[in-house]
């Protein structure tokens, strides 16, 4: 027995074991790693890519990302304008959100207070799975199933609607391609893609609010849709915006499912209808490939600009839930 | 503030232990691959022509050769890199498809040993290169696929010309119908559509893209966009373009939309039984691709290429040559490699990919077409000048 040795009191073994006795700090240490390797990953990508964008950007200034009506991208002629990448990217978005707020609001809505309750458990495990689907299996489906069936007589009916109105005949003058390949296709694609995150946030949301709330509604008379649309979603609306951003956020990102289905048209066209390219799916296509070593340089910037573009939508999207969190209390739960 | 520094401690010891596991985790292959190459190789090497150019033989596995490049000849290499090592177990192949490109770049920073490449560096890229020598090991044709309905899959193929291809792609060719298209195809003129063309291009930057527009260039002025590897395509300005991304991204696009024409490489139509047209070539003949009509492409071009071995075999003026043809490259350092264990195995790796039966036939089984005989002693009387250190690296 004595042969084990105990160590002294102030050895720094038998500190070691006492300080991490209770494992506060082991555990405050990781968390620390942690976070502190998010902040140098988040530095090293915007460095690397500020750093190796140098060339063009010292070439083509703010004329490589400023709108401009007929923006060049012409690796064979050295001249590169990506507006048309950074529009294609905003408006699949946009609109793929638009698509999708209604939709995956209503189902998280559904599930939360109207679903019986056989339902409810098969249902949210089937959004859970589309969430899991792989973006190239959706793209695959959408060239082969999707787009000829869905896009094309949607685009058709859009362009019937609204292309001889003025101003919106932007977006919508046709014709769409009989492929379907067009941004449509990128934002429906889109949409599918992302209201499988924002139903299952969104339900989660409402299934937080407490019951009382639910109960002081009733109480005071209100039918079940005043009660969903005047007290619940203004209550989780800090969680359902939270979700929407999420959802925003892979909606930029996309990459595969996008080029697959975007037609990667290189074109300065305005219309939904047209294909077009994402900054996403233009990386996708020519980084590998690139002709010169400007080319490279022009695709590292287009990095460097749909990573500050992401990161400005994600601060104004905070923004916003934070307001909206702030204003919350005084409104609807006092 | 002692715990701070306590837990500064630990972060100090888990990042210790992180960059411990990277450090074992970043070099995998070398180690693991050889004793997989092992067992066969002892069975089946007696049989082969081993190499005798060491006078004590390498341990199996020990000596990797790392290329990258080219995605269009990676299958090959692949074959390359299972079969080579029956031949020689001391080696290893190791082929990353990184792109050309990327490829080009790679050897000319001396991160791998050789490169594969489809598109020919630009005088830039020799420089920053110093002593890059292009080596052709094989060529592909690219065919127009496409997908009219109204036309019987069976019946004869629709024929077209350079002019009418420059045409299509121009956008100034814009139905199907076209008095072009239709005297060049008479037995079925009266089934050719009054509709629109939709063209598909490849959209990522890709070799075969750079054989087309090569080709579009030389067979009419009116082609202005250029060559390489990627094209602003006056057919996407016209808004009947459509881009996909790969060879199947180009194929499922032209199967999906009705009238549409496309290109794809000939290894990829014939094993996925995609319906090709036929070409009129400069000599006025109409010809099909096949592994000879390249090879008749080949052998019209056999005396004008460029000291680093590069040429271009589009346009030929034979009478069987298919007019959309291509070589792709393996590149290395002629002069430079100073480890000549390693220069002296993938010298004799190239030389078995240049001459070897089993090899030739596992590439041409995959699509590709084969050296003639002419460019194959062309390259081989290359390779003989490699260097190291000074001294030839072939002694036989």
């Amino acid at each position: 027995m004595k042969k084990i040795s105990v160590p002294q009191k102030n050895h720094w073994l038998a500190r070691f074991q006492r300080s991490t006795h209770y494992g506060d700090i082991p555990w405050s240490a990781l968390i620390i790693i942690a976070s502190f390797l998010v902040l140098a990953l988040v530095i090293a990508i915007g460095w690397m890519l500020w750093q190796q964008s140098a060339d063009t950007r010292a070439q083509f200034g703010w004329s490589f990302i400023l709108p401009t009506s007929n923006s060049v991208w012409d690796p064979l002629k050295g001249v590169y304008q990506s507006w048309t990448f950074i529009y294609g990217t905003l408006i699949t978005s946009l609109f793929a959100i638009i698509f999708a707020i209604p939709i995956s609001v209503g189902i998280a809505v559904f599930l939360a207070e109207l679903c019986p309750e056989p339902l409810r458990l098969p249902l949210g495990w089937m959004i859970e799975l589309l969430a899991a689907i792989p973006s190239v299996v959706y793209g695959l489906w959408g060239i082969f199933v999707f787009l000829p069936n869905v896009v094309v007589p949607v685009g058709q009916g859009l362009a019937a609607a609204f292309g001889q109105i003025p101003l919106l005949n932007t977006f919508f003058i046709g014709p769409i391609p009989l492929s379907g390949s067009s941004r449509l296709a990128a934002a429906m694609i889109l949409t599918i893609m992302i209201v499988p995150t924002i139903t299952a946030i969104s339900r989660d949301v409402l299934l937080a609010i407490p019951n009382t709330q639910r109960e002081a509604a009733m109480g005071m008379g209100s039918t079940r849709w005043e009660m969903i649309w005047q007290v619940l979603l203004p209550y989780g609306l800090s969680g359902i915006l939270g979700a929407i951003i999420l959802g925003l956020g892979r909606a930029l990102g996309e990459t595969m499912a996008v080029t697959m289905v975007i037609g990667n048209s290189l074109e300065a066209t305005n219309s939904l209808l047209k294909p077009g390219s994402t900054m996403a799916s233009l990386l996708a296509n020519q980084f590998k490939e690139a002709v010169s070593q400007l080319h490279t340089d022009a695709m590292i910037e287009i990095g460097l600009t749909l990573f500050v573009i992401t990161l400005i939508l994600n601060l104004i999207a905070r923004f916003l839930v934070w307001q909206v969190a702030r204003r919350t209390p005084q409104e609807a739960r006092a | 503030m002692s715990k701070f520094l306590r837990s500064f401690v630990f972060v100090i010891i888990a990042f210790s232990f992180l960059l411990a596991a990277c450090g074992t985790s970043a070099t995998p292959t070398p180690t693991s691959a050889p004793a997989n190459t092992q067992a066969p190789a002892a069975t089946s090497a007696p049989a082969m022509p081993a190499s005798t150019a060491t006078p004590t033989p390498l341990a199996p596995g020990s000596i990797t050769l790392n290329g990258s490049g080219s995605t269009f000849q990676a299958p090959a290499e692949s074959e390359y890199a299972f079969a080579f090592p029956l031949v020689d177990p001391a080696v290893v192949i190791n082929y990353q498809p990184t792109g050309s490109g990327a490829g080009i770049k790679a050897i000319s920073d001396g991160t791998v040993d050789f490169a594969g490449s489809d598109a020919v560096p630009t005088a830039d890229q020799y420089t920053a290169g110093k002593d890059l020598q292009m080596y052709p090991f094989l060529a592909g044709a690219t065919v127009l696929t496409y997908n009219i309905p109204e036309l019987d899959p069976k019946g004869p193929a629709l024929i077209l010309d350079g002019n009418t291809l420059v045409g299509i792609y121009n956008a100034t060719i814009t139905k199907w119908n076209d008095p072009a298209i239709a005297k060049l195809n008479p037995q079925i003129a009266s089934k050719l559509p009054a509709k629109q063309i939709t063209v598909v291009h490849r959209s990522d930057g890709s070799g075969t893209t750079s054989i087309f527009s090569a080709a579009l260039t030389s067979f009419s002025t009116t082609w202005t966009a250029g060559s390489g590897t990627t094209i602003n395509w006056p057919a996407d300005k016209a808004g009947n373009g459509v881009g996909g991304n790969g060879s199947s991204g180009v194929a499922a696009a032209v199967q999906n939309t009705p009238e549409s024409i496309g290109y794809v490489e000939y290894s990829y139509a014939t094993s996925n039984k995609l319906p090709f047209s036929q070409m009129v070539n400069k000599a006025g003949q109409t010809v099909t691709a096949s592994a000879d009509s390249t090879a008749s492409a080949m052998n019209d071009f056999a005396n004008s290429f460029t000291p680093q071995l590069t040429n271009t075999i589009v346009n030929g003026s034979g009478a069987g040559s298919w007019p959309i043809a291509g070589y792709t490259y393996i590149i290395i350092h002629q002069t430079s490699m100073t480890d000549c264990v390693k220069a002296s195995k993938l010298v004799e790796y190239i030389n078995w990919i240049l001459t070897n039966s089993v090899a030739t036939a596992r590439a041409k089984a995959l699509g590709y077409v084969p050296l003639t005989s002419a460019v194959q002693q062309l390259a081989l009387a290359t390779l003989g000048k490699v260097t190291c250190n000074g001294q030839p690296v072939m002694t036989h």
